[in-house]
């Protein structure tokens, strides 16, 4: 009773009027427009609308910070987007859009295990969520599980069949060096995805058909990508170097003024041009677009052995060396390098770090027979027969390798006429699978004009493409060879060597081609693997 | 070159299309294409364009009328208007339209511009625990801290959240609670929503001048369609998100379509019969435009795309733009048989698409925030826009204005004559590639040579450095530190600071000292000599000296800074310190 007399009396010195209570504003009533200046990009205006309403809810309103946080996170402020997500999760804890916003900003902040975590929990809340299948995939390819991430990004396509879970799912395959799988996967995204993304199409059939070694037809789709989108940077510079295999360098080149226009400063393309230029002769130009490749990507080791191989033929050995040395160095493994290396120091006079260079190269060396066969030119131009003899003998084990195993039944004329050569010198190499009369007389046939035959190659099979290599160092390894003859006047391989020195110019050049296409092809591919990541972003 | 005047030609053809009939760059309108409405308000034949106008976007919110080139009338909104349509509501005479403004949880109908109906939206389910604590509360059977834990318990588990009130109460400090309970408890719990988009659908007749009926989206993702006389709820659907933008098409008794972009970046289609969206597009980033053309939709988004989908959802098309999207709306000229859509963009541009063909380009004076295309005043094909800084852009179609509806897709590009940008060599570069040809040999002998040089004069300086510890950091294994030193001051008495850290593992170094070799005629100091404490692994020693400078000639030199253990001459690490020039004179 007493209570009640109170009471009254003193809300009544308060207010007023105590029965009339003010109406209270929503919370959520300003999302619309925080929303519209979003989607706008307009968020200048966004954080001040944020503000405000922040202020007026005393930082309760869900949907204000899950926008602040998002421009945080696009003005590159992850850490603080990642802890306003986070409070996003506690007001609404039952939203897995708030998890999974929090789990991409640990993913971004590079804390993959943390983020798959996150991720897990969002799919508790939402488990048919194509997304959070798909990121988790993802997550797991950075921390290398690729089984989970497989089976993750199955489970999204399961759900959805969206173009990016597909080349993710390619990637892996093709990290995990699984080959038939990858083309499985584009087989079925060539099928699956809908006609009206081509882009997307063309891709997947251009890396399917790659992996198929059918180079033709992933051409042909190239094309077609091409007078779909004619500005596509990455469509330009795999036909480009297609063509370049081709021997077209005049088309590509109209191709690579299209896309040096968009993108001038793509190290790839400098590079694919310079070849462009190597291959038509003009060494002056191709130094000044390696050196420009060079310069916008330092550590690209394919620019430096291309500077490497033109200083080479430029016969400016010092400056070749030094490019071949900084290619071994970021590039420890590769035997072809410490080839050309060692065909630089033979031209340096330095037989003793030349041999040096071709011990390196033949022990890192699987099956390239060049290294072999100017190993053993080599030696035989130093007067060590019986080396030369074993070199040589190490030679025709690959040759018979390949040949039993199918892997290679059409070797670079020149290499073989060389090889016949040396042969002969060393009495040695009957048995050689090219010494067989029949397909003898045949290579020989080619040799004479090697150069309108090896342009008339099966166009960049796989094959070609080892032979590409080899043929390639082959080139530098004879002019290598030649100048030593002079300086070795007793040997009779002072006959071997120096006898194919004159056609070496000629069919050098379609040899070189090959070259660019070996240094094109995983720039390439590279650029083909950073897409799906951009678009992930 | 030829490209050049391709272009210009090509704009001056795109800019004679239109008459600039009014353009008013302070016409201070801060507005969305969904506030923007052409109508015949009077009934007499000649459109009015009706602006919800947002004002600061606090206030001076403002629903305007303009009539040729100047304002009507104004009246002020209450809130900030989310949608505003014109809509007929009934079948008498004179046949004036109505307009609804669509503004918080409320639609205000408009007749004649006079107030005439204010909707509200109905209120949610209130969760029935928050009822009871509520209940609770108003017997007095709760203190207001009780009730503050009821409710945050409520908060974190329940499916239902909680209404306004109860969210207020909670950011309250303890001493406001009270008062917020007695003035608030005597009211019934309502939890309500907010609209964010607003249409309107035929009712039962397709012409142009049937009754309608208006479609609203809520926050909380439901669709209601509104009778248009009782303004009762006909019918209601739901979506999994809150809608953004909203297209309707159809008739409400025969059979409709409802397209809705939502905040989650779906597009949802409803029908009629199913409460549920029929049809879902996910798109890769958020929808920022949404417009029918015909059968299809076409939809802008902020990755700089515009998009086809037919209405079951399919993907027809994609066109890259080349600025971000601000504002989309439908072209459509009935008497000309003509539909295009309009693509406001952020690099003060208008598109034309037709399909994903660009068939024409507006040029703006400044961005454009909402576009409407129809009749004003007695024009049929007039384009309003409001741009960003509150301008009005008026312009009317030529009615000679011709779009070829040609294939956007040209020969080869431009860029492929445009000539590669080679590097040039000079002729003394060719010079010293010759001259490499003929003495490769040599060239690198000399290079190799002075290579082991460098390297061997290095090395030997190194060693000596090592020898004799004139580094920083010291190399003996019993006491290994590390020492910087900071100068600080303008002189001409300077702070010196040395840092000194022991980055031992755990041994901690004892009985060290500190010495100084200066110049004594340049600079004096309190102690040049000093022992320093027990250096504890890890941590960082800071140690303060002063330096007086002597000299007022401006000259400077180098202070030698040496570690010494006890009993031993040679230093352990050794600092050079260049001095700076003192700025401030001697005072003596």
């Amino acid at each position: 009773m007493k209570t009640d007399v109170q009471l009254p009396a003193a809300t009544d010195l308060k207010k007023p009027r105590p029965k009339k209570a003010p109406e209270l504003p929503i919370l959520e009533r300003r999302n619309w427009l925080i929303h519209l200046h979003y989607i706008r990009k307009d968020y200048e205006t966004c954080k001040a609308i944020i503000k405000e309403q922040l202020h007026e809810t005393q930082g309760m309103c869900e949907y204000a910070v899950y926008v602040q946080a998002l421009i945080m996170r696009l003005e590159g402020k992850i850490q603080q987007s990642l802890e306003l997500f986070q409070s996003c999760a506690i007001l609404n804890p039952k939203s897995s859009d708030n998890l999974k916003q929090v789990a991409r900003s640990l993913f971004l902040l590079g804390k993959h295990k943390a983020a798959i975590e996150v991720y897990n929990e969002a799919a508790r809340l939402n488990q048919k969520d194509w997304e959070i299948s798909h990121n988790l995939g993802v997550c797991y390819i950075y921390t290398k599980d690729f089984r989970s991430a497989e089976e993750q990004l199955n489970l999204a396509l399961q759900l959805n069949k969206h173009d990016l879970t597909y080349m993710m799912l390619g990637k892996i395959h093709l990290l995990q060096g699984d080959t038939e799988k990858a083309i499985d996967v584009y087989k079925s995204a060539v099928e699956y995805v809908s006609i009206h993304n081509l882009t997307f199409k063309h891709t997947c059939f251009i890396l399917y058909t790659m992996l198929l070694g059918k180079y033709q037809k992933a051409f042909e789709h190239l094309g077609n990508a091409l007078t779909y989108d004619p500005n596509n940077f990455k469509a330009i510079l795999a036909a480009g170097s297609m063509m370049q295999t081709h021997g077209d360098y005049d088309v590509a080149m109209n191709k690579y003024r299209v896309a040096a226009y968009s993108v001038p400063e793509s190290p790839p393309l400098w590079n694919n041009i310079g070849m462009c230029f190597f291959g038509k002769k003009k060494y002056v130009a191709a130094i000044s677009c390696l050196k420009r490749a060079n310069y916008l990507s330092p550590f690209d080791w394919k620019i430096l052995y291309n500077l490497g191989l033109v200083h080479l033929t430029m016969q400016q050995y010092a400056s070749a060396f030094h490019f071949l040395s900084a290619a071994i160095n970021l590039r420890p493994r590769m035997s072809e390098l410490y080839m050309l290396l060692a065909v630089a120091l033979t031209n340096l006079d330095d037989a003793d770090n030349a041999r040096r260079s071709y011990e390196q190269a033949v022990q890192l060396d699987e099956s390239n027979l060049l290294v072999n066969l100017n190993f053993a030119v080599f030696l035989y131009n130093q007067g060590d027969k019986k080396a030369a003899l074993l070199q040589f003998q190490e030679m025709e084990r690959k040759v018979n390798t390949q040949v039993d195993s199918n892997i290679n039944t059409e070797f670079d004329p020149e290499l073989v006429e060389m090889a016949q050569k040396l042969g002969a010198a060393l009495q040695a190499g009957e048995n050689l699978y090219w010494s067989k009369p029949g397909k003898d007389s045949k290579s020989s046939q080619r040799s004479s004009s090697s150069k309108p035959s090896s342009s008339q190659q099966p166009l960049g099979t796989n094959q070609a493409l080892g032979q590409a290599m080899s043929s390639a160092a082959g080139y530098s390894k004879s002019i290598s060879v030649h100048p030593n003859a002079p300086s070795i006047p007793p040997e009779p391989a002072a006959d071997v060597s120096s006898a194919p020195s004159p056609p070496t110019v000629d069919p050098g050049e379609p040899e070189d081609e090959d070259e660019v296409e070996e240094t094109a092809e995983p720039a390439k591919l590279k650029e083909k693997k950073s897409k799906p990541k951009a678009v992930a972003e | 070159m030829s490209s050049v005047s391709h272009e210009l030609k090509d704009t001056s053809v795109a800019s004679s299309k239109w008459l600039d009939a009014h353009y008013d760059p302070v016409a201070n309108l801060y507005t969305f294409s969904s506030c923007i409405a052409l109508s015949d308000l009077h009934g007499d034949g000649e459109n009015k364009l009706v602006v919800g106008d947002l004002g600061t976007g606090v206030c001076n919110v403002k629903l305007k009328v303009y009539r040729g080139t100047g304002v009507l009338s104004e009246s002020t909104l209450l809130d900030l208007p989310t949608g505003l349509v014109s809509f007929l509501m009934d079948l008498h005479e004179p046949r004036t339209p109505a307009i609804a403004v669509a503004s918080g949880p409320f639609i205000y109908v408009y007749k004649n511009l006079r107030p005439y109906f204010k909707f509200t939206l109905p209120s949610l389910e209130v969760n029935p625990l928050e009822q009871d604590v509520w209940s609770q509360a108003k017997e007095d059977m709760i203190d207001p801290m009780t009730l503050k834990e009821m409710l945050e318990g409520l908060r974190d588990k329940a499916e239902i959240p909680l209404s306004v009130r109860s969210l207020r109460f909670l950011m309250l400090e303890p001493q406001e609670m009270e008062n917020f309970v007695l003035l608030h408890k005597e009211q019934p719990i309502r939890r309500q929503t907010v609209i964010t988009c607003i249409g309107m659908l035929k009712k039962n007749m397709a012409d142009e001048d049937a009754v309608s009926c208006l479609v609203i989206g809520t926050e909380n993702g439901d669709v209601y369609i509104l009778d248009p006389e009782a303004f009762t709820i006909l019918y209601k659907m739901s979506l999994p998100s809150s809608p953004t933008l909203m297209d309707v098409t159809g008739q409400f008794d025969v059979e409709f379509r409802i397209t809705v972009a939502c905040r989650n970046g779906n597009i949802y289609i409803l029908r009629r019969d199913s409460p549920k969206p029929k049809y879902c597009i996910e798109l890769s980033s958020h929808p920022v435009g949404l417009v029918r053309m015909g059968k299809n939709v076409v939809v802008g988004c902020t990755h700089e795309t515009l998009h086809g989908y037919t209405q079951k959802g399919k993907k027809l098309w994609t066109a890259y733009l080349p600025a971000p999207v601000t504002a989309m709306a439908l072209m459509d000229l009935p008497t000309r048989g003509f539909q295009a859509v309009l693509v406001g963009l952020a690099n003060c541009e208008v598109h034309m698409y037709r399909d994903k063909n660009l068939i024409s380009t507006i040029k703006t004076p400044d961005v454009v925030t909402s576009i409407c295309f129809g009749r004003y005043g007695r024009e049929d094909g007039t384009l309003i826009m409001t741009t960003k800084g509150g301008g009005l852009i008026v312009k009317i179609l030529k009615r000679t204005a011709v779009f070829d509806d040609r294939d956007s897709a040209p020969g080869p590009p431009i860029a492929q004559s445009i000539r590669l940008n080679v590097p040039k060599k000079t002729k003394l570069y060719v010079d010293q590639t010759l001259r490499e040809r003929e003495n490769a040999v040599a060239m690198h002998r000399a290079f190799q040579m002075d290579l082991s040089r460098l390297r061997l004069a290095a090395a030997r300086a190194y060693v000596k450095a090592l020898e004799s510890s004139l580094t920083p950091m010291s190399a003996s294994l019993t006491e290994p530190l590390k020492m910087n030193a900071v100068v600080q001051g303008l002189g001409p008495s300077f702070k010196l600071t040395l840092n000194i850290q022991n980055t031992a593992s755990c041994r901690p170094v004892m009985n060290l000292a500190i010495s100084f070799l200066y110049d004594e005629n340049l600079y004096s100091m309190r102690t040049a000599f000093f022992k320093i404490p027990l250096l504890v692994p890890g941590l960082n020693y800071p140690i303060d000296t002063f330096v007086e400078c002597l000299s007022d000639k401006g000259i400077s030199d180098i202070i030698k800074v040496f570690v010494l253990r006890e009993g031993k001459s040679a230093p352990l690490l050794t600092a050079h310190i260049n001095m700076p020039v003192s700025e401030g004179l001697a005072l003596n």
